[in-house]
């Protein structure tokens, strides 16, 4: 279903989500994110890149799995903390943002379902707006089979076509929300239908940058494993967790115990990002680390990117946002990274 | 001005006469703003080498990695490493120097000057171009930057882009080396604490609320910590493993470790984190500001450890990083010293 | 309500064991659990241990799943969760989660001989798997055990060795000469050699430390063992224990769910890097 909404409606139609909890990107001293706010005229859908994705909002960096009281007297009680009850919507995502969370979502399904990333995953609609520009000057969505308008993993699409929005309703969560404000809405003419594919079709050639030869990168990684490529490429690393934990897609995690009190024992076991760049996130008590150097961590980082979540789940665990060649203090820049393995040997 | 031909061409001399290992310099990034660090074993490689007003990174961490690569090598190399340094950079070798950690024959050190400006801040580059694409930036003789954009050259008074640390800069040539590149100027700086002056003239309640609301922006990368080079230690207070553990270290010894800080990003463990740190780094801390510089989520972090380098002038008259002879600040004293904190 | 994974279902200790003392303990603890569940598992499937307060450890089941009436696990003192798992005391409390892995093939090795080769606390993972084949006798072929420590002090499941003596080959070993020892003195791999298992119809499941496996493995395979007929057993640190937190991977397997149990022509192909 598609329909515009004319922009000086827009606050209009935000107002009428009262009973979601409604995040958007927001500027606070030359820093975006998104947050949850509370007056519709603080949206700004014309932004650049936030530096933490949305994925913060369906998998945050702290939450509580359980909580646990201990004593002699009272015995050993365990409480189960799900997500509260909270249905959400966040205002534009973008689609490298979206596709993103349908590869967390991978992760986090199998036999054994995540409850706490599926709770706020199911409560949440996602309202993307398409990049008619990239927000950038790192994005390469294109090269990861992405798109500055792609629909993937969204309930709601909308392009800004100048003075309105086309808005393409994508899922029945999508249209829920179109229902609470549904006289502000209108068809479409076909010139907006043309507008919209024009700014979509130009918006694909704005895009800058792109990896070589992606194809050729899985089976070429699996030759690389032992090369001293890694050494190389990861003398400038920092050992920081900047590219991981501001990645769309990154997913791994620690789960710890938080004492309040020892004595009864009473805390929480809580659950937190981790990143496979810390030293400390495959070493053994007994001292034995698998990935004991900068090479090989960076190559678990490369390698589980591009080689096994590609033999895992079919796709690429990138959406060519850009966020860890932006952000890298020393500039370690993934997409010359990967042309060097495509060129590798040769 | 510093000459770039002559940097390059020392720097292959050392590597043909075989007098240092590698040579950690700064050349061309991935994009055209950020030189990224650049670990040159060849001496036809020193051709890479470059010098200009975004060479922001302090070098000298990467003095640390090397010392530690040296500790796991059975036969190693004992000549030493070529590092071009900063004014700044170069308080951070006398720093490791006063603390033992690294010898004066490990380093060669390929010293630049700033003279009379310094190195700019992105953000305030992108606000003066207003978001235009950057393809070169270099020095003039004239204390300006010179931005080369897709419309062509703009010559922007060094000042104005300066990044806040250079406003302020102690040493804006090295205060140690084997070799200067450029004009050992002297500045004045009338005040060197004044990015600290709006955040003083706040009430106690309002810097309580500025500092809440920036540390709970913290994610808790480690950058501010991976960055500095004075942060070395193998058991830091923010890990909850011990890196220095060996087959002999005993169960008791790994349990026993004290959890100072837990995981979570929140205001508390965030606070804790960033304190303590600052504390550790109280008189060594000599103002790179790489540490705001990596922070992805813009928390202005150099204010904690400014704020200490000004208690350590004012209560012990310390400065950080330019004697190598002078001890560390914590682990001296002088008959002279306040003591009314001493109750 | 969805099944949470996470959650820990309580236990108590019904039963401690100190199988080694010194500066590396070893006990051993049965647990029940507090309220009856139907917690089933596969030899060779590990799980969560929870003591709360200090964290959780992923722990193989050296029970057999033949026997219901409680868990055994036997448990190295090696850190945090570990140190405090030493300090307990019959009827203390801790958290159960799992079973986690993807066990023991038992049902492919029916009719074969079955060769279990340990090192130290090796023998803990496959003391199920030991246990499952004895209890089923009829479907297995030959039984041997192969197994040392470093000193006579450091092996476990001392008393139940010679229990099994009866019903097994048992061929034991200590690294180094020791008054009274009778058997081989030499580390396990050499004791494989001096034995010449036949690989004829044969599996031989082999745990221990990486060292051990890495000339294990040698030993066995210049007996002529194919790469199919040896399996292994692999660990790594684990926090979730389902594949999600990203940790305990090799390559595009994740320990937790894919392993620990691999035969050595599928770990071959895998990154070595574990």
């Amino acid at each position: 279903m598609e329909k515009v909404l004319t922009k000086k409606f827009f606050p209009k139609w935000v107002e009428k989500l009262k009973s979601y909890k409604i995040y958007a990107p927001v500027k606070e001293n030359e820093h975006w994110s998104y947050t949850n706010i509370d007056d519709p005229e603080n949206i700004d859908l014309d932004y650049p890149l936030t530096t933490l994705s949305p994925k913060k909002i369906i998998f945050p960096q702290r939450e509580i799995f359980l909580e646990f009281t201990a004593s002699n007297e009272g015995g050993t009680e365990v409480k189960e903390i799900l997500p509260a009850e909270e249905p959400s919507v966040i205002f534009g995502v973008k689609p490298c943002e979206a596709i993103a969370l349908t590869l967390t979502d991978k992760v986090f399904s199998g036999d054994i379902k995540d409850p706490y990333y599926w709770k706020r995953r199911n409560q949440t609609t996602l309202i993307g707006i398409s990049c008619n520009t990239p927000p950038s000057p790192n994005c390469f969505c294109v090269s990861v089979n992405g798109s500055p308008y792609s629909k993937e993993g969204l309930d709601i699409l909308m392009t800004d076509i100048g003075d309105k929005y086309y808005i393409e309703i994508l899922t029945k969560k999508g249209e829920k929300l179109l229902n609470l404000a549904k006289g502000l809405f209108k068809s479409p003419t076909a010139n907006d239908k043309k507008n919209t594919e024009q700014i979509h079709i130009e918006s694909k050639k704005k895009i800058k940058r792109q990896i070589e030869n992606i194809k050729k990168i899985p089976p070429k990684l699996k030759e690389m494993f032992d090369s001293p490529f890694w050494d190389e490429e990861s003398m400038s690393c920092l050992q920081c967790g900047i590219c991981t934990y501001l990645c769309p897609t990154c997913h791994c995690f620690d789960i710890n115990d938080e004492i309040a009190s020892s004595s009864p024992i009473k805390g929480k076991r809580i659950r937190t990002w981790d990143t496979c760049q810390f030293p400390d996130f495959t070493m053994h008590s007994s001292g034995h680390n698998p990935r004991p150097d900068k090479a090989s961590r960076l190559r678990q980082r490369i390698l589980h990117k591009f080689q096994y979540f590609v033999d895992r789940y079919q796709n690429y665990q990138c959406t060519g946002c850009g966020r860890c060649i932006s952000f890298c203090p020393v500039g370690i820049d993934l997409i010359k990274v990967l042309d060097k393995v495509s060129d590798y040997g040769l | 001005m510093v000459n770039l031909e002559d940097l390059k061409k020392e720097a292959r001399q050392i590597l043909k006469d075989g007098k240092a290992k590698y040579i950690i310099g700064y050349k061309k990034g991935a994009n055209d703003l950020m030189p990224t660090p650049a670990f040159i074993t060849k001496p036809e490689d020193a051709e890479d080498l470059v010098w200009n007003p975004a060479c922001f990174h302090n070098l000298t961490h990467f003095l640390v990695d090397e010392k530690r690569r040296k500790a796991k090598e059975k036969e190693p190399d004992e000549r030493p490493v070529g590092i071009v340094v900063k004014g700044c950079d170069s308080r951070a070798i006398i720093t490791l120097l006063q603390e033992k950690f690294l010898n004066r024959e490990d380093v060669y050190i390929l010293g630049v000057s700033c003279e009379n400006t310094g190195v700019l801040d992105e953000k305030k580059l992108a606000k003066k171009i207003k978001g235009k694409k950057v393809k070169k930036v270099e020095f003039d003789e004239k204390n300006n930057f010179i931005i080369t954009t897709p419309d062509g050259k703009t010559k922007i008074p060094a000042e104005e882009i300066l990044a806040e640390k250079c406003i302020e800069c102690k040493a804006n040539f090295p205060v140690i080396y084997d070799v200067l590149f450029g004009e050992k100027v002297e500045r004045n700086i009338d005040n060197p604490f004044k990015s600290l002056e709006k955040i003083e003239s706040l009430p106690r309640e309002e810097r309580w609320t500025f500092w809440k609301e920036q540390l709970d922006k913290c994610i808790r990368c480690y950058a501010c910590r991976s960055v500095c080079p004075m942060c070395y230690c193998d058991e830091c207070v923010a890990d909850t493993i011990n890196f220095a553990v060996t087959a002999d270290t005993t169960a008791e010894e790994k349990a026993q470790k004290i959890k100072w800080v837990e995981k979570s990003p929140v205001s508390s463990e965030n606070f804790a984190y960033h304190l303590v740190r600052a504390i550790h780094l109280a008189g060594r801390c000599i103002d790179c500001g790489e540490c705001e510089r990596a922070c992805p989520m813009d928390i202005p972090i150099r204010l904690l450890n400014k704020k200490l380098e000004k208690e350590a002038k004012e209560l012990f008259d310390y400065d950080a990083g330019f004697d190598p002879e002078q001890p560390p600040l914590v682990s001296c004293f002088k008959d002279e010293d306040p003591e009314d904190f001493i109750r | 309500m969805d099944y949470n994974t996470y959650i820990p279902k309580l236990a108590k200790i019904a039963q401690i064991k100190e199988e080694v003392g010194g500066v590396r303990p070893i006990k051993t603890f049965r647990t029940q659990f507090l309220k009856n569940n139907d917690f089933s598992f596969k030899c060779g499937q590990s799980a969560m241990l929870s003591v709360f307060g200090k964290g959780e450890s992923m722990i193989s089941i050296s029970s057999s799943p033949l026997i219901k009436d409680y868990l055994q696990f036997s448990i190295l003192k090696m850190g945090r969760v570990t140190s405090s798992l030493h300090e307990m005391l019959l009827g203390d409390i801790i958290g159960i989660r799992g079973p986690y892995g993807n066990g023991f093939p038992v049902e492919k090795w029916k009719g074969k001989n079955l060769i279990f080769i340990g090192g130290g606390i090796g023998l803990a993972p496959i003391w199920s798997v030991l246990n499952t084949a004895l209890g089923n006798r009829k479907d297995y072929g030959d039984l041997t055990l192969i197994y040392g420590a470093r000193t006579s002090k450091d092996l476990v499941f001392k008393e139940e060795l010679e229990e099994l003596r009866k019903k097994m080959t048992v061929h034991l070993s200590v690294d180094v000469e020791e008054p009274d020892w009778k058997e081989f003195v030499g580390f396990v791999p050499q004791n494989v050699t001096d034995k010449k298992p036949s690989q004829k119809n044969a599996i031989t499941i082999t745990c221990g430390p990486p060292i051990m496996i890495k000339f294990v493995i040698k030993a066995l395979e210049d007996l002529g063992f194919k790469d199919e007929q040896i399996y292994t057993t692999v660990e790594n640190k684990m926090k979730c224990g389902v594949g999600k937190c990203g940790r305990c991977n090799i390559g595009m397997h994740y320990v937790c769910q894919d392993g620990p149990v691999y035969s050595w022509a599928e770990l071959k192909k895998l990154p070595q890097e574990y």
